[in-house]
């Protein structure tokens, strides 16, 4: 006994002059630690496009410069310096960018661009400083183009400023479609719409002879998966976008087929079929034929979303008596449940990052959309109204758009959009009622 | 009999032992009182001195000169470009290459913080994820804090979750909102959401303080650890000597420091002459600096910690370039998203320089960040 509390005290003594003396010796660089940073857009001055030739190329220059700066600005990520705040213009696309007089403003990021039109041909040139580094971002580039697609231009150098900003890829050039819903409640028409992603250039794939329902892009942009009741109860179809053909997904006599999607290679069209009073989850190939059932239970299982390896499913199943979400093998095998939190959850749909799961949580009364880790953990409550259903997900994944309808007689459907932070939750223009939306890819 | 010895035994240690480091003792105790004083001591006065003195001189008379035809000029003199900018601007981005020989050397001292910092994660980590754990369901249930309703008409103030500094950000977000959202349908949508926003923004700040408040208290107890448990009382005081500031403004850092020192000794002959930065000088660089840190809190680069070094002038302007010094989480991609949002705060909130302490120049001559966005993700 003594000599261990001997031992235990002339250790310490020992242990307490070394410890003393590595403490002397203090030294190095300064080390500071930032742990709160803030949350605000980043200020940006995208002067008009500069002339170079042609008739209205100023234009031309004014226009794109606008619409890249909508799209920048409509993500809540970036704001626009007013052009009454410059200090100096850029007049010419290759002199040097007087850095110090856009620091003085502060803006952080500069879009400088020229346009020459040749024809009905545009050819626009861009280039992104970073403002006070006095750098550029990356190298310019050079878009072609018609008159007519100049839009799509502009969304393409907004989807250049907005990769190399922020590291992720962009989402402006890109088109969604979508219901178009017009008429009062009772007695509403449907029409496939589709739109660019700000709900520009609307064009319509079918007529309002017959309700229409969930549009489902290809994962190229070239097909849309609906369906219709045509011939009274519902079945999917296909219709090439170019052509605006369609042909029916033959899923056998006296069944309803419904909620199809597309696999990510485009080849198989996951959806769900009832035949008596069940409803399962099956898949089949895009041309028709192959069909294989996915789910077996007595419980209605619906709404399927492929992962983005196309490995596992997602879907809505009340086989626990309530409406919640799933995730099996695509090769088969046991659904395990991942929406755990109270109410009714459905219409999951994955993210193309493959990382989260979007869907529409019915609580109290209320309709949300949600995210949601593939694990059903760290669920996050977006939205909250009357009734807000099918989320869809931006090419980036940063984004969902959904339908938000109003309540009353006069209740409408419109489109609206938000960050996935929760941040930025907006209206889409549509030039009518709108719903089902689904958001197709980033062109080429 | 045993107590008789215990009672012997232990008197005649405690005399042999007050005896031989009675001298360390005695003045540990004292200066810890003192230590405020000794800010203030002659060194200090000194150094106080000398600062004033060559400053005065040399840098500040230069400084006019340039201030005078362009105050703006001072940043940009590092890009004298000659004419075609477009092509001399690829060079810049090269340039952070060759500065990589000299990050090695600095790179030197990072290798030894591993070490402690692999010592430290064991106790922190299993701790952070039972709470994270206790988090996550009590999150799941925040859309129910409907209360937050009443609060939603006004504001779209949700970006609050930083109370220091969100008095900044807010107005500049909702100006640009109201200009974007002409339909007025939009704005009896968005409280609503904001709503539900301003609950997830809230608790997230509530989480940070408990994880960073825990590490503190480790890097004392890492300390004394490996030593016994009873004689733990001494042993601290005998630190308190030389590092009694640094514990308090930020004991993460004294630890680290700590732990590069042991290795890093070289460099004890370079840096870290002068009184150390006081709590006070410390925690301005950093609310200074954090107020220009943009975080894109859905984005991948909020999964990022990145630690950043950079080289100082006198006038507390950055001098050459930021580099990059070591990440933690997220792709490539993501980790130069988060590069360039920390190297964008340095250099955007610098202005005329910091406001750092000429007299302890030395201490400050070299600087290592780390930004950390944990406590602001959105999980």
């Amino acid at each position: 006994m003594l000599t261990r509390l001997l031992t235990t005290v002339l250790f310490a003594l020992i242990a307490a002059l070394m410890l003393a003396a590595p403490a002397r010796a203090q030294s190095g660089p300064l080390r500071i630690e930032i742990t709160e940073g803030v949350i605000e857009p980043l200020p940006f001055a995208v002067p008009d496009f500069v002339p170079e030739g042609g008739t209205d190329a100023a234009s031309w220059g004014a226009r794109l410069a606008r619409v890249v700066s909508e799209d920048l600005v409509g993500t809540g990520l970036f704001r626009e310096l007013p052009s009454s705040a410059y200090i100096s213009g850029i007049t010419s696309f290759s002199s040097p960018v007087q850095f110090a007089d856009w620091k003085a403003i502060n803006a952080q990021a500069l879009i400088t661009g020229a346009v020459t039109v040749q024809g009905n041909q545009l050819v626009v040139k861009f280039r992104i400083y970073d403002v006070f580094a006095g750098t550029e971002l990356g190298s310019g580039l050079q878009f072609v183009g018609t008159t007519d697609g100049w839009r799509r231009m502009a969304h393409k150098v907004a989807d250049q400023v907005y990769a190399r900003i922020t590291g992720e890829g962009g989402y402006f050039d890109s088109r969604v479609v979508f219901v178009s819903e017009t008429g009062p409640k009772d007695d509403r028409k449907k029409r496939l719409a589709i739109m660019d992603y700000d709900g520009e250039n609307v064009q319509y794939l079918t007529d309002s002879s017959s309700i229409v329902l969930a549009p489902r892009f290809s994962p190229t942009g070239d097909r849309v998966l609906y369906t219709s009741y045509e011939t009274g109860f519902p079945r999917i179809y296909v219709l090439d976008v170019g052509s605006v053909q369609r042909r029916v997904l033959e899923s056998g006599q006296g069944t309803m087929s419904f909620a199809p999607r597309f696999s990510p290679d485009g080849q198989t069209v996951l959806f769900s079929l009832t035949t008596g009073n069940n409803t399962d989850i099956y898949a089949m190939s895009v041309s028709g034929g192959g069909m294989t059932r996915l789910t077996s239970a007595p419980s209605i299982e619906t709404a399927p979303s492929f992962s983005p390896d196309g490995s596992r499913i997602v879907f809505e199943s009340d086989r626990s008596g309530t409406q919640q979400l799933y995730i099996m093998p695509v090769s088969g095998g046991e659904p395990q449940r991942i929406s755990f939190g109270q109410g009714r959850y459905g219409t999951p749909v994955w993210s193309p990052r493959g990382d989260m799961i979007a869907f529409t949580k019915q609580a109290q009364g209320r309709f949300h959309i949600g995210v949601m880790r593939t694990d059903g953990s760290e669920e996050r409550l977006l939205t909250a109204s009357f009734l807000d259903e099918g989320p869809t997900w931006a090419p980036n994944g940063r984004v969902i758009m959904f339908t938000r309808e109003t309540q009353g007689a006069n209740g409408a459907a419109s489109l609206y959009s938000v960050d996935i932070s929760g941040r930025n939750l907006k209206r889409v223009r549509t030039p009518s009622g709108a719903s089902d939306p689904s958001w197709g890819p980033l062109q080429n | 009999m045993h107590a008789g010895h215990y009672i012997s035994g232990a008197g005649h240690l405690a005399l042999i032992g007050w005896a031989l480091f009675g001298g360390m003792f005695l003045p540990e105790e004292l200066p810890a009182p003192v230590t405020e004083v000794s800010m203030i001591s002659p060194e200090d006065f000194a150094a106080l001195t000398q600062g004033v003195d060559a400053p005065a001189i040399a840098p500040e008379i230069v400084e006019p000169e340039a201030p005078a035809t362009e105050p703006e000029a001072d940043p940009t003199p590092p890009t004298p470009e000659p004419e075609a900018r477009p092509e001399p601007t690829p060079q810049p981005v090269e340039t952070p290459a060759p500065e990589a020989p000299d990050a090695p050397p600095q790179v030197l001292p990072e290798p030894v913080p591993p070490a402690v910092v692999q010592d430290t994660p064991p106790d922190p980590a299993p701790q952070p994820s039972e709470d994270v754990a206790i988090v996550l369901p009590e999150r799941t249930p925040r859309p129910q804090p409907r209360p937050a309703e009443r609060v939603a008409p006004e504001p779209i103030v949700q970006p609050d979750p930083t109370p220091d500094t969100a008095p900044e950000v807010q107005p500049e977000t909702a100006p640009e909102e109201a200009p974007e959202l002409p339909q007025p349908e939009q704005d009896s949508a968005a409280p609503e959401e904001a709503t539900t926003e301003i609950v997830t923004e809230a608790e997230q700040p509530s989480g940070a303080p408990e994880r960073s408040s825990r590490p503190r208290t480790r890097p004392e107890r890492t300390a004394a650890a490996p030593e016994t448990p009873a004689p733990t009382p001494t042993p601290t005081p005998a630190p308190t000597r030389e590092t009694p500031p640094e514990p308090a403004a930020d004991p993460l850092a004294a630890a680290l420091a700590e732990a590069s020192s042991g290795n890093g000794t070289g460099e004890t002959e370079r840096v870290a002459a002068g009184p150390p930065l006081s709590r006070g000088e410390r925690e301005a660089l950093r609310l200074a600096v954090q107020a220009c840190w943009v975080v894109d809190v859905g984005s991948q680069a909020a999964n990022v910690t990145v630690v950043v070094g950079m080289n100082m002038n006198r006038d507390g302007t950055v001098a050459g370039d930021i580099r990059l010094l070591s990440s933690e989480g997220g792709d490539q991609a993501a980790v130069q998203t988060a590069f360039q949002a920390a190297r964008r705060a340095v250099l955007r909130c610098q202005q005329g320089g910091y406001d750092l302490p000429a007299d302890k120049y030395d201490q400050w001559r070299e600087i290592e960040m780390t930004f950390n966005p944990e406590s602001m993700r959105l999980r």
